[in-house]
């Protein structure tokens, strides 16, 4: 599995993504579901809310990150489960690699699955709902939000998928966490959407760095302690 | 202005919200109580249970073969 | 199983004296507030609970920290007391809000800032739980409390600054105005003095009830070692 990884961290952490990648891209089962249910979770939503145009452009934001946040979910469970359940953790765990670089490996590559269907779902969304979604600002403040949310969702998956409960526990673990960030993610893309003042949208971007900071470094030092036997 | 508005009676309110703090508070030091009584019984009964088998130890009559080291430690049998 | 220290005893007599006087300050002492009524009295045990369940929260945080560093189970077991305690302490505060808010807003809930991340903090705290819950090895399961009320602790002091980033209807007691707080009342000299002996007393309870939630904790680790010994 594991071919010739160097201890170099930087190298460990590539081969980790590139790892994940490869075999995404054989099967692709991770980001189909993904897709489908973002895909199914928009049309609920169509259908809950049973909106006029204007009134959809305010709810937009929300719509966007619960979706988000759901696929990401399952993104997240999958690719710890696919892991676990291959022996592959361990696998990683035995070679000469700075666990750190399991954490950064992991997350890069449940950000790129994360982003690659946002990628797909905004223009999806776009054209069923009329809006233009391909702002600078949104896509800047929808790549943020996805690093603080699958940073923190890396390593809650990683202690989820070793209790009793698994992909249940996950959502639970996550929601009450990263609603932070989603809350500042709303608020960020709500205010690029409708072309609110920048010193209005400047808050919650600034509280989105500074969590996307805290999360990446609090989960990177205790990941260790997660995933030790 | 010799006109004030009344202070609105909200005692109600008041009441139901003091109700609530002392019934919350009670019930958990309720919940301490039982949770410590019955970790006590389970005590007891686990002290007890573990003078048996110490006591069956040592009134079983002498097995015939081994002295098992198990840890590094013999075992009296 | 050790008995009760003395000063355990005092301090539960204490916390029952302290919470009765406490209770006597707010609802006969201090002056009935001219906007809002009585119902205002509610606010003396609403800032007690949430301030001590939020410090609660943070030390557990802290306790976090001490436990992955020691490893010692010991600072597990005093970690469940005080996210515990704080759980209740919190539930009190979130629903005396509720209480305070009917007649002062007109609705017993609104998904302003404030509240919302008050509810969201209380979740995470039944969240901690679940996950222990869901655990097995006593180890393993200390160090996934351990990280995971790590991460809880970074969204308590989000939900006491969040009244200053976000524009909310929630009322600013302490420094800071902000014209569109509904139901915002200036303090006189006599609710002052209620105010802090509300603060004084919630402190002690919590100090008590934690206590005692420890011992607890302790007693059953007592009977965990005991289980396996008469297993073995």
């Amino acid at each position: 599995m594991a071919d010739h990884l160097s201890p170099s961290l930087l190298r460990a952490i590539f081969a980790i993504v590139w790892k994940d990648l490869r075999a995404e891209f054989r099967s692709f089962e991770l980001v189909s579901a993904m897709l489908v249910f973002s895909l199914l979770v928009i049309l609920i939503f169509n259908f809950a809310l049973e909106l006029d145009i204007k009134t959809r452009q305010s709810v937009t934001a929300g719509v966007l990150w619960s979706t988000f946040a759901f696929a990401g979910t399952l993104g997240l469970n999958r690719s710890m489960a696919i892991e676990k359940d291959r022996g592959s953790l361990d696998g990683l765990l035995l070679a000469p690699v700075d666990r750190s670089a399991i954490y950064f490996g992991k997350f890069i590559s449940n950000l790129t699955f994360m982003t690659l269907v946002e990628i797909i779902v905004l223009p999806i969304y776009s054209i069923l709902y009329n809006t233009n979604l391909f702002q600078p600002g949104l896509l800047m403040v929808i790549l943020l939000g996805s690093i603080g949310y699958t940073a923190v969702g890396t390593l809650l998956a990683a202690m989820s998928v070793q209790t009793r409960t698994r992909d249940v526990l996950l959502p639970i673990l996550l929601f009450p966490v990263a609603f932070s960030v989603l809350l500042a993610a709303v608020k960020a893309s709500g205010g690029f959407l409708n072309n609110s003042e920048l010193t209005d949208i400047l808050l919650p971007i600034n509280l989105l760095i500074a969590y996307d900071i805290i999360f990446i470094a609090v989960s990177f030092m205790v990941f260790d302690t997660v995933v030790e036997e | 202005m010799f006109f004030q508005e009344p202070i609105p009676d909200t005692s109600g309110y008041m009441i139901a919200g003091y109700a609530i703090a002392f019934i919350v508070m009670s019930l958990y030091v309720a919940s301490l109580y039982l949770r410590n009584r019955n970790l006590n019984r389970d005590v007891e009964m686990l002290e007890e249970m573990e003078k048996a088998t110490t006591g069956l130890e040592t009134n079983q009559p002498k097995k015939p073969t081994k002295t098992v080291t198990k840890r590094g430690r013999k075992i009296q049998s | 199983m050790k008995s009760k220290p003395t000063t355990l005893k005092i301090l539960d007599v204490f916390s029952i004296l302290v919470l009765g006087t406490a209770a006597y300050l707010a609802l006969v002492v201090a002056p009935t507030e001219r906007v809002m009524g009585n119902v205002q009295r509610v606010f003396y045990f609403h800032v007690g609970t949430a301030w001590t369940a939020l410090l609660g929260f943070i030390f557990a945080a802290v306790l976090s920290v001490i436990y992955l560093v020691t490893k010692d189970r010991k600072w597990d077991r005093i970690q469940v007391a005080a996210i515990e305690v704080s759980l209740v302490f919190f539930f009190i505060t979130i629903v005396l809000g509720s209480i305070w808010a009917r007649p002062v807003w007109n609705t017993w809930w609104t998904w302003d800032p404030r509240l919302t991340t008050a509810t969201i903090t209380e979740l995470i705290y039944i969240a901690y739980f679940m996950l222990r819950q869901g655990i097995d090895d006593p180890d393993r399961r200390a160090r996934f409390g351990a990280v995971y009320a790590l991460l809880g602790g970074l969204s308590a002091p989000i939900t006491f600054f969040a009244i200053r980033l976000f524009r909310t209807i929630h009322p600013v007691v302490i420094a800071g105005s902000n014209p569109e707080a509904d139901g915002s009342f200036s303090m006189t000299g006599d609710m002052l003095s209620v105010f802090f002996f509300a603060l004084f007393t919630f402190t002690v309870i919590f100090i008590d009830l934690f206590w005692n939630r420890i011992r607890l904790g302790d007693l059953q680790e007592k009977v965990e070692q005991l289980k396996l010994k008469v297993t073995m």
